[in-house]
C-alpha cells in the first residue's frame, strides 16, 4: 500500500479536528495553547504534502511550513508568557475564570 | 370790536382755571367766576350800545369768522355775529348769570364743592354766550350740547342723593331725544344748502317748502327737547333737584330759552315752510295751557315754578308760531328776568322754611320782607299785571295772535293766562299769607338779596321798553292796544281773584278736598302729570330696560358662550395635542430608546466572555458556510 496525498490530508484533518476539539473543550489555557499547536501542525502537514505532490521542484510548501513553525514558536512563547502573567495575577489559568469581557 | 370775542371767552377762561383747581380754591373760585362774568356783562353793555340804534337782523354790527375745516366746497368754522338779537340776548344772559352767581355766594357757601359749582356755572355761561353769538348753526349746535352737559352736571350736583342722579340722567336723555332731531335737521340743511351760515341759510336763499318744512320741524323737535315743550317737557320738573340758583339760571332764564332762540333765529326757514309755523303754534299752545294746569296742582314750590317756566316757554313758541319774532323774543327777555327772580326768591324761601312743600309754608310775609316784595313783583309780572314786564310781553303775544287771526290760539293763550294768574295767586297766598308753620324764619344775606333787588328793578322797568325793543330788532313797535290790555288784565285779575277765593281768604277756608273729589278724573290726571311719565316709563323706559336685560343675557350667554366655548375648545384641542405629544412623539422617542436598550440587552448575552464559546461560534459558522458551499456549490 503506497502512501498518497489523501492519507496526508486525512492525517491533517484528524489532527486539526483533535486540536479544534481540544481548543473548544479544554479548561486549562496551557492545554488550549497546545491544541492550537496541534492545529497549526495539521496545516503544516497539509502544506508539505501539497507541495510534495503538486510543485515538488519549488519546495515552497516546505519553506512555508518552516516559516510557520518559526511563527508558531514565537506565538507559543508569547502565549506562555501571557499565561504566566495571568497566573501571577489570578492564581489560576482556567479559561472559565477569565470572563471580564462578558457583556 | 374785537372785545366781543372776550365776552364768551372770559367765562370759558374762568372754567379752564377753576376746573382743575376747584377743590383748592373756595373763595378764590367765587372771585374768579364772578369777576369773569361781571367783565362779560360790562363788555355786553358796550356791545349792546355799539349795536344801537339796532335794525334788521340781517345787518350785523360785527361779524368775525375763523375757518377751521373745508368739507368739499363748504367752509366750516367758528364765528361771532353781533346783531340786535344776539346783543339783547347777551345782556340778558350776562345779567342773569351775574345775579345768579352773586346770589350763589350766599346760597352755596356751605357746600363742599362750591369751586366745582362755579366752574360749571362759568362753563355754562360761556356756552350760552357762544350760542347767542354764533354765526352758523353748527357752532350753535356745539354750544347747545355743552349747555346740555352743564345742565346734566348741575341737576346732578348733589349726586350723593338718588333723586338728583335720576333727574340728571332723565334730563340728559330726554333733551338728547330732541337733539337727535336737531342734528338730523342740520344734516338736511347742509345737504341742501351746503352751509350752516346764518347769512346764507336765513337770508341768502330761497327754500323749497318741503325742505324748509323738514328742516324746520326737525329744528323744532330739538327746540322742544331743550325748551321742555310738550311732550318732551317731562325732564324740567325733575330737574328742580339741582341747586336752586342753577335752576334759576339754566332751567328758567337762559338754557331752556335756547330752544326759543333757535326757532327765532331759524324763523325765515319756518316762514318758508308755513306748516312748521302751524306746528310751532300748536305745540306752544298745548304746552302753555297743559303746563299751566299742571302747575296749579303741584305742591313743591320749585315744581310750580318749573311748570310755569314750561308754560311761559309755550307762550314764546305760540308767539313765534304766529310769526311774532319780536313778541317771542321780548317775552323771552322779560321771562328770563322775572322767572330767575322768582327762583332766587324760592331759594330764600326754601332756606328759611327748610322745605319745598308749600303746604308746610305759610306766613312768611311778615318775616322775609325783602323777599316778599321782590317775589311779589316777580309773581305779578308772571301773572301779567300792569305795569310789570310780563304784562307787556304777554300783551304783545296776544296782539300778534289777534292780528294774525289765530283765534283758537288766542283763546287758549287767554285761558293759559287765567290759569297762570290762578297758580301764581295760589303759590303766593300759600307761602306768604296764612298760618305760620315754621319758627326761626330769617331773611337771607345781602349777597342774596341784592341780585333779587336788581332783577326786580329790571322786571319793573323793562316792560316799558316794549316798543323800543321792537324798533331795536328792526320791526314796527307800538304800545299795546287799550282793548287788548284791558282784556288781558281782566283775565289776569279774575285768575288772581279765583286764587284768592280758594287760598287767600282768612275768614272762610274753602274745602279744596271736596272740589278735588268732585273733579276726581281731571285732578287725578293733573296730579299724575297727565300720565306722561307713566307712559314713557311703560312704553319707552321699561321696554328699553327689558331689551337691555335681554341683550345683557344674550351677551353673557351667547357672546360669552362663544368666547368661552372657543377657549374651552382650544383647551380641549391642546389636551389632545398634549396627549399626542406624550404618547406618540414621546412614545416614538422612548420606544426607540427602549428598542435599542432591549436589543442591546439581548445582544449582550452573546458576549459571554468565554473565549471558547466565541471559538465555537466561529467554527459553527465556518462549518455552516462550508456546508452551504458544498451543498449549493460556489
Amino acid at each position: 500500500m503506497s502512501v498518497g496525498p489523501l492519507h496526508f490530508m486525512a492525517l491533517a484533518a484528524v489532527l486539526f479536528s483533535l486540536g479544534l476539539y481540544g481548543v473548544l473543550s479544554r479548561k486549562s489555557t496551557i492545554m488550549t495553547l497546545m491544541c492550537l499547536e496541534l492545529m497549526a501542525n495539521a496545516v503544516n502537514i497539509n502544506l508539505v504534502a501539497f507541495s510534495h505532490y503538486r510543485t515538488p521542484a519549488l519546495m515552497t510548501g516546505q519553506m512555508f511550513a518552516v516559516f510557520s513553525m518559526v511563527v508558531s514558536a514565537a506565538e507559543i512563547g508569547l502565549g506562555l508568557a501571557l499565561v504566566l502573567a495571568i497566573y501571577r495575577l489570578r492564581k489560576t489559568v482556567e479559561l472559565d475564570a477569565m470572563q471580564e469581557l462578558k457583556g | 370790536m374785537g372785545y366781543v370775542l372776550a365776552i364768551p371767552l372770559l367765562p370759558a377762561a374762568a372754567f379752564a382755571v377753576l376746573a382743575p383747581l376747584s377743590r383748592r380754591l373756595r373763595n378764590g373760585a367765587i372771585a374768579v367766576s364772578v369777576g369773569a362774568v361781571a367783565l362779560s356783562f360790562l363788555l355786553s353793555i358796550v356791545a349792546f350800545v355799539a349795536t344801537l340804534p339796532g335794525g334788521h337782523e340781517a345787518e350785523a354790527a360785527y361779524h368775525a369768522f375763523v375757518p377751521f375745516a373745508h368739507v368739499g366746497d363748504a367752509v366750516l368754522g367758528a364765528g361771532l355775529l353781533l346783531d340786535p338779537i344776539s346783543a339783547s340776548m347777551l345782556l340778558v344772559v350776562t345779567l342773569v348769570s351775574l345775579c345768579v352767581q352773586v346770589y350763589s355766594i350766599g346760597y352755596m357757601h356751605r357746600d363742599e364743592r362750591i369751586g366745582w359749582y362755579y366752574a360749571v356755572l362759568s362753563l355754562f355761561t360761556a356756552a350760552m354766550l357762544t350760542l347767542v353769538l354764533s354765526d352758523n348753526f353748527l357752532q350753535l349746535y356745539a354750544a347747545w350740547e355743552v349747555m346740555g352737559l352743564c345742565s346734566y352736571l348741575l341737576i346732578g350736583f348733589w349726586h350723593e342723593q338718588e333723586a338728583p342722579r335720576k333727574a340728571s340722567l332723565k334730563a340728559f336723555l330726554t333733551t338728547r331725544v330732541g337733539d337727535i332731531g336737531f342734528a338730523i335737521g342740520l344734516l338736511v340743511m347742509f345737504n341742501t344748502a351746503g352751509t350752516f351760515d346764518f347769512a346764507t341759510v336765513l337770508h341768502g336763499m330761497e327754500w323749497a317748502p318741503q325742505t324748509a318744512t323738514a328742516i324746520a320741524l326737525l329744528f323744532l323737535f330739538g327746540a322742544m327737547g331743550k325748551s321742555a315743550q310738550f311732550p318732551l317737557h317731562v325732564w324740567l320738573p325733575d330737574a328742580m333737584a339741582g341747586p336752586t340758583p342753577a335752576s334759576a339760571l339754566i332751567h328758567a332764564a337762559t338754557m331752556v330759552a335756547a330752544g326759543v332762540y333757535l326757532v327765532a333765529r331759524a324763523l325765515p326757514i319756518f316762514e318758508a315752510s308755513g306748516v312748521a309755523l302751524t306746528v310751532t303754534l300748536i305745540v306752544g299752545s298745548v304746552t302753555a295751557l297743559a303746563a299751566g294746569l299742571l302747575a296749579s296742582v303741584q305742591h313743591d314750590i320749585k315744581k310750580v315754578l318749573a311748570y310755569s317756566t314750561i308754560s311761559q316757554l309755550g307762550y314764546m313758541f305760540v308767539a313765534l308760531g304766529a310769526g311774532g319774532l319780536v313778541a317771542g323774543m321780548f317775552h323771552l327777555v322779560t321771562h328770563a328776568f322775572f322767572k330767575s327772580l322768582l327762583f332766587l326768591g324760592a331759594g330764600v324761601i326754601i332756606h328759611a322754611a327748610h322745605t319745598q312743600d308749600m303746604r308746610e309754608m305759610g306766613g312768611l310775609g311778615k318775616h322775609l320782607k325783602v323777599t316778599t316784595v321782590t317775589f311779589t313783583i316777580g309773581s305779578l309780572a308772571l301773572a301779567g299785571v300792569f305795569p310789570f314786564s310780563g304784562f307787556w310781553s304777554k300783551d304783545e303775544i296776544l296782539t300778534v295772535l289777534l292780528h294774525e287771526g289765530h283765534y283758537v290760539a288766542l283763546a287758549i293763550s287767554l285761558l293759559a293766562a287765567f290759569v297762570t294768574a290762578y297758580y301764581v295767586a295760589r303759590l303766593w297766598f300759600r307761602v306768604f299769607i296764612g298760618p305760620q308753620q315754621t319758627s326761626d324764619l330769617h331773611e337771607a344775606h345781602n349777597e342774596m338779596l341784592i341780585p333779587m333787588g336788581v332783577l326786580a328793578a329790571v322786571t319793573v322797568v323793562v316792560g316799558f321798553a316794549s316798543p323800543a325793543f321792537a324798533h331795536f330788532l328792526g320791526h314796527e313797535g307800538e304800545w299795546p292796544a287799550l282793548g287788548m290790555a284791558l282784556g288781558s288784565s281782566a283775565v289776569a285779575a279774575s285768575g288772581l281773584l279765583l286764587g284768592w277765593f280758594m287760598y287767600g281768604r282768612r275768614t272762610k277756608v274753602i274745602n279744596t278736598r271736596a272740589i278735588k273729589q268732585r273733579v276726581d278724573y281731571v285732578y287725578g290726571a293733573l296730579v299724575n302729570k297727565l300720565y306722561l311719565d307713566l307712559t314713557y316709563e311703560y312704553f319707552i323706559v321699561r321696554p328699553y330696560q327689558r331689551h337691555a336685560a335681554w341683550l345683557g343675557r344674550f351677551d353673557s350667554n351667547v357672546i360669552d358662550g362663544v368666547v368661552n366655548g372657543a377657549g374651552r375648545s382650544w383647551r380641549a384641542l391642546a389636551a389632545v395635542g398634549w396627549r399626542f405629544d406624550a404618547s406618540v412623539v414621546d412614545g416614538a422617542v422612548n420606544g426607540l430608546g427602549q428598542l435599542v436598550k432591549s436589543a442591546g440587552g439581548r445582544v449582550r448575552r452573546l458576549q459571554v466572555g468565554r473565549v471558547q464559546t466565541y471559538q465555537g461560534l466561529v467554527v459553527g459558522v465556518l462549518v455552516a458556510l462550508m456546508l452551504w458551499i458544498v451543498v449549493k456549490g460556489v
